[in-house]
This record gives structure tokens, C-alpha cells and sequence, in this order.
């Protein structure tokens, strides 16, 4: 496990980086660090709302309400009790009930799915080219849960992985200029649903009419940083 | 209040922005020149954050419906009132009469790309996840989540407020609008190492900002930076800040603004501090650009004293409004 480095980014912000590129364990450990930095943060840290992703969180501070260096201590401080939490999996709950409840990722959110024809128009390309039929790559996009590494590129747009092993294909050559809301795609090793409709590039092999994103809604998100994910097939009655 | 009788080229309601929720994949937002925007909130006596229309370049067409007071400051877009043959200059309040229009000829000659418009109290819309800001990437917040479109109705939270009527900033403060280096801190080595040289070669170069350019980010054109392409494709989607400078894989730089993505998997070769933001904001394609190396002590040092610039010349404006009359009135 790589020790975590901390770094100034800016003059009010540190990045703690990780290292390991994308991996759901790496990952795991950026979130409990971030869920450190929120419990810290409503208890009056000098915090604001942490940012994780893969392998990384950046926080970011009012260097003018507390010095660099003693927010510099206090964040290492709260890395190595996350850190400590994560290498024995032995949870405190009674301790800190919010704050381990909020690291976990809970039972996974369910998104009904339907899969291929014009709701997912690259699933049979995206069959032919890695050699399956499309009932088996629906099949295995839909057996296993994913979590939710990080959200990011646009309001509620989930990254979700790791993808088995057998679906993992490059994105499309010639990007979309708009896909539609409630797309569900996937690309190199993850899975996402378009939370609206935005230009992209990944593989659409289905689609869903689960709300990703409602800004009125509290939390205005379906999913949850470090959450997890499971699509559900289903049945097509057109 | 005002009715929007033409669009501009992008006109949205912007305040102090969003940060609360980036963790979400949802943009800082607000204003791209948060001193312009504090400048015409103070001239009406509003929080130096409150909504406000920021107005790019051309501005629109506006309709007094209601007579209000309202205050400009940014950019000088040559707005005026036709119907009074009256010019509303940025840096004052002004009484506007229901009946007359509100125009903007552009920024001809003049230096910056954006001016906020203020109303009293602020520009009536709702609070989504705590800002008033206009989120384009997920078209929620300011106007219906949008730039501002024929019809549109802008409401101070204050409409009977007419009081903060004939203000003027006091000149010799910060200009975000004028042309100077912008200061430029180190990126971690994190994100730095894939781009090496990168930070210094910036401050070496002169920049122009290309035709890329909006609330996202700018784009710059120059010689481009050595990108170690092995090393860049390693890395992996990470949070970045506005004002961060990201190397392209090109090797041209695009440097960050409030509407930016909230992570990025660019290398990263160095960071604007908040002091020189506003100067960011105010930059139009084709504008030389040219960084300087500090350190986020000296980051720190401007910020403080910026904020005190802003004080001095706040506690002027209260003192002096009445000064300011009287010069009107002996013309």
C-alpha cells in the first residue's frame, strides 16, 4: 500500500494522492478519506466539501481562517485515522456512528435498465466486437454491482467499475454530439449512466428512466461517491 | 424591473457560485470576476455576493418595466439609456424610469470581456444547492438553469429600494481589466512531473488567449509545452480548482475558469491564485497574456491586501456618496 502523499495545490487547497490508477480497494480508501474530511468539516473543520476520485482527494480550505501548515496537520492527522480504519476493517461504529455509516457504501442502488435497440444502439457493434452474443454482454453488465469510483464531467455523471474483464472495449472513434438522458454506457474498464444530455463518447448499450440528477432533489444525486450499483435488466415489451 | 427584449451572447445569473457540491460533478460557478461583481453589489449596499446578471461582451437588449435602481461594473460595454440620451457608465448606480430601454454597444476599443449588472438586494431567483448561480453543464440554477432569453424577467429581491440611486466606486483601486502577469504558483508534482519545464516555460512565455475561450476555461496560444506522453497517459481523473493550468496533450495550455469540470486527467503545470482570478475572467481571445512565478505566501499576501483595497475604497464610497452628488450637480 502506498504511503499517501499531500501536497499544496494552490494556495488554498491540498491533493492527497493515492497512486495506483484505477482500483476499487485504492479507491475505497480515497473515500473513507473523504468521509474523515466531511465528518471533520461538520464538526467545524476548516474544510470545504472534500472532492474524491480514483486514487485522490482534493480539498480545499480558507488559508486566511487557518494556516497552511496547521490545516496541513490536521489533514494528515485525519489521512492516518482513515488509513488506520481501512487497514483493520474492524469497524468503530459506536465511536463515530455518522462517520462509519457515511464510509460505507451501503446496499447497492438499483437502475432499471433497458438494454439494446434504440435505447441502446451500440450493443450490437459493441456484441460483434468482442465476440459475444448481446444477451451475454447484457448478462454480464447486469451480474455484478459497481461502485461508484467518483462523479464527475457533469453534474451527477457517475464513473463505475471495475467492468468484467470480457466488456471492456475503447470508446467510440467519433464522439456523440448529444446523448440522451438516462443513457447507460460503458468504455475501457467502467460503466455509466448519462445523468442529461450532453455530448460523449462512450459505448450506449442501454438506457434508463431513473433520474441520475435532479438539482430540486435532496441529495440531488442517485448516486454516491463510493456508493455502489447494479443495473437491472428490464423485460422489453415493445 | 427588467424585461429582456434581445439576448446577448451569454448573459447568466452569477453570485459568490457553488462549492458545496463538487463532489457531485457540479461546477464552482459564479462570477468569472468576483471583484467586479463585489463592486456592483456595494453600490447598491448588497452582499458582495449576490446575484447578479454577468454580461458577456455584447450584452442584451433590456425593458424598464419597473422603475429600479440598478449598478454596472466590470468591463465598460457602453451601456446607455436611448429614450434619456443618458450613458450608464460600469462603476455607478443608477435610477432607471419604467417606460425607457437599457442598450449596450459592445467593448469596442476598450480592454475586458465581462460587466455585472446589480440590482437591490440582488437578482430575485431561487436558491439551488445554495447558490443563485447559473450551472450551464447541468441547467439548473439563475434563469430556468440558462443563459437569458428573450422574455425573461429580471427581479430585484429589493423592487421598492430606489435609495443606493447615483453612487460612484472610487477610481485608483484594482482594475481587473487592466493588462498585467498573472501570478502563477507551481502545480503539485503529482501532476506536474508529466508536463516537465512546463511551469517555467509558461512564465518565460508571452501567451495569447485563443479563440477557445469561455466560462470553462481558456485556451492559450503559444510554442507548445514537452508533454511526457507516457507519463500523461498514466494519470488518472483528479479535482481541480479554477485557475488551474492544464497541459493539453498538444502541448497548449487551457487554464481553468468558474464553469470547469470538477475533476480533470491532464497533467497540471501551475495554479492562478484567487487574487488574479479576476483578471482571468476579463481576458478576450486575442488578449497577450503572460504569467509571473509566485508562491502561494505571495498569493496569500495579495489576496489580504486586495481585500483591504476593497475595504478602503468601500468605506470611501459610504463616505462620499454625497461628494459625488454634488460634483454631478455642478456638472
Amino acid at each position: 500500500m502506498n504511503a499517501p502523499s499531500i501536497e499544496r495545490f494552490g494556495e488554498g487547497a491540498y491533493l492527497v494522492v493515492l497512486g495506483g490508477g484505477i482500483d476499487p480497494a485504492v479507491n475505497r480508501r480515497a473515500h473513507r478519506i473523504a468521509a474523515a474530511l466531511r465528518t471533520d468539516r461538520a464538526a467545524g473543520g476548516p474544510w470545504d466539501v472534500p472532492v474524491p476520485a480514483y486514487e485522490s482527494v482534493l480539498v480545499s480550505f480558507d488559508p486566511e481562517a487557518i494556516r497552511p501548515a496547521q490545516a496541513r496537520r490536521r489533514l494528515e492527522s485525519l489521512v492516518a485515522q482513515a488509513e488506520a480504519a481501512d487497514a483493520e476493517p474492524d469497524h468503530t461504529a459506536d465511536a463515530q456512528p455518522d462517520h462509519a455509516a457515511e464510509a460505507e457504501p451501503g446496499p447497492p442502488i438499483e437502475i432499471p435498465t433497458r438494454y439494446g435497440g434504440p435505447d441502446g444502439p451500440d450493443l450490437p457493434q459493441v456484441a460483434e466486437r468482442l465476440g459475444l452474443s448481446e444477451s451475454a454482454v447484457i448478462e454480464l453488465h447486469a451480474g455484478r454491482s459497481y461502485q461508484v469510483y467518483l462523479l464527475g464531467f457533469s453534474p451527477g455523471f457517475a464513473y463505475l467499475g471495475p467492468l468484467p474483464p470480457e466488456l471492456r472495449i475503447a470508446r467510440r472513434y467519433v464522439p456523440r454530439e448529444r446523448v440522451p438522458a438516462g443513457s447507460v454506457a460503458i468504455a475501457g474498464a467502467q460503466t455509466a449512466v448519462y445523468p442529461t444530455a450532453t455530448p460523449g463518447g462512450w459505448q450506449l448499450i442501454g438506457r434508463t428512466d431513473a433520474r441520475l440528477w435532479d438539482a430540486a432533489h435532496q441529495p440531488p444525486a442517485l448516486l454516491r461517491p463510493g456508493g455502489t450499483v447494479r443495473f437491472v435488466p428490464l423485460r422489453d415489451h415493445r | 424591473m427588467l424585461e429582456v427584449l434581445a439576448s446577448g451572447l451569454l448573459d447568466t445569473v452569477q453570485d459568490g457560485g457553488r462549492p458545496g457540491a463538487r463532489d457531485l460533478g457540479v461546477p464552482v460557478s459564479g462570477a468569472c470576476d468576483a471583484w467586479s461583481l463585489a463592486v456592483a453589489d456595494r453600490l447598491l449596499g448588497n452582499e458582495p455576493d449576490a446575484a447578479a446578471l454577468e454580461i458577456t461582451a455584447l450584452g442584451p437588449t433590456l425593458a424598464v418595466r419597473q422603475t429600479c435602481v440598478l449598478a454596472l461594473a466590470g468591463a465598460e460595454l457602453g451601456a446607455s439609456v436611448p429614450e434619456e440620451g443618458r450613458a450608464l457608465p460600469v462603476g455607478t448606480s443608477q435610477l432607471v424610469h419604467a417606460g425607457t430601454r437599457i442598450v449596450f454597444a459592445g467593448p469596442r476599443g476598450g480592454r475586458g470581456l465581462r460587466t455585472y449588472l446589480a440590482l437591490a438586494g440582488g437578482i430575485d431567483v431561487p436558491l439551488v444547492l445554495g447558490s443563485r448561480s447559473t450551472c450551464l453543464a447541468g441547467s439548473f440554477g439563475g434563469l430556468d438553469g440558462g443563459p437569458l432569453q428573450t422574455g425573461d424577467v429580471l427581479r430585484p429581491l429589493r423592487p421598492d429600494d430606489l435609495t443606493a440611486a447615483g453612487r460612484r466606486w472610487p477610481g485608483g483601486g484594482f482594475d481587473p481589466t487592466a493588462r498585467r502577469a498573472l501570478r502563477l504558483l507551481p502545480g503539485p508534482s503529482t501532476l506536474s512531473a508529466a508536463c516537465p519545464g512546463a511551469y517555467e516555460a509558461l512564465v518565460a512565455t508571452a501567451w495569447r488567449v485563443s479563440g477557445s475561450a469561455d466560462r470553462m476555461g481558456l485556451r492559450l496560444a503559444g510554442p507548445p509545452l514537452a508533454v511526457d506522453a507516457a507519463a500523461a497517459g498514466m494519470l488518472v481523473s483528479r479535482g481541480v480548482l479554477p485557475g488551474t493550468v492544464q497541459i493539453l496533450p498538444d502541448g497548449s495550455p487551457l487554464v481553468l475558469l468558474a464553469d470547469a469540470q470538477t475533476v480533470g486527467g491532464y497533467p497540471v503545470a501551475g495554479i492562478v491564485p484567487a487574487a488574479d482570478l479576476p483578471l482571468l475572467g476579463q481576458l478576450r481571445p486575442g488578449d497577450p497574456l503572460r504569467f509571473r512565478a509566485a508562491t502561494a505566501a505571495m498569493a496569500r499576501a495579495a489576496s489580504r491586501r486586495q481585500a483591504r483595497g476593497f475595504a478602503a475604497l468601500r468605506s470611501r464610497l459610504e463616505r462620499g456618496t454625497s461628494w459625488d452628488l454634488l460634483a454631478d450637480a455642478a456638472g
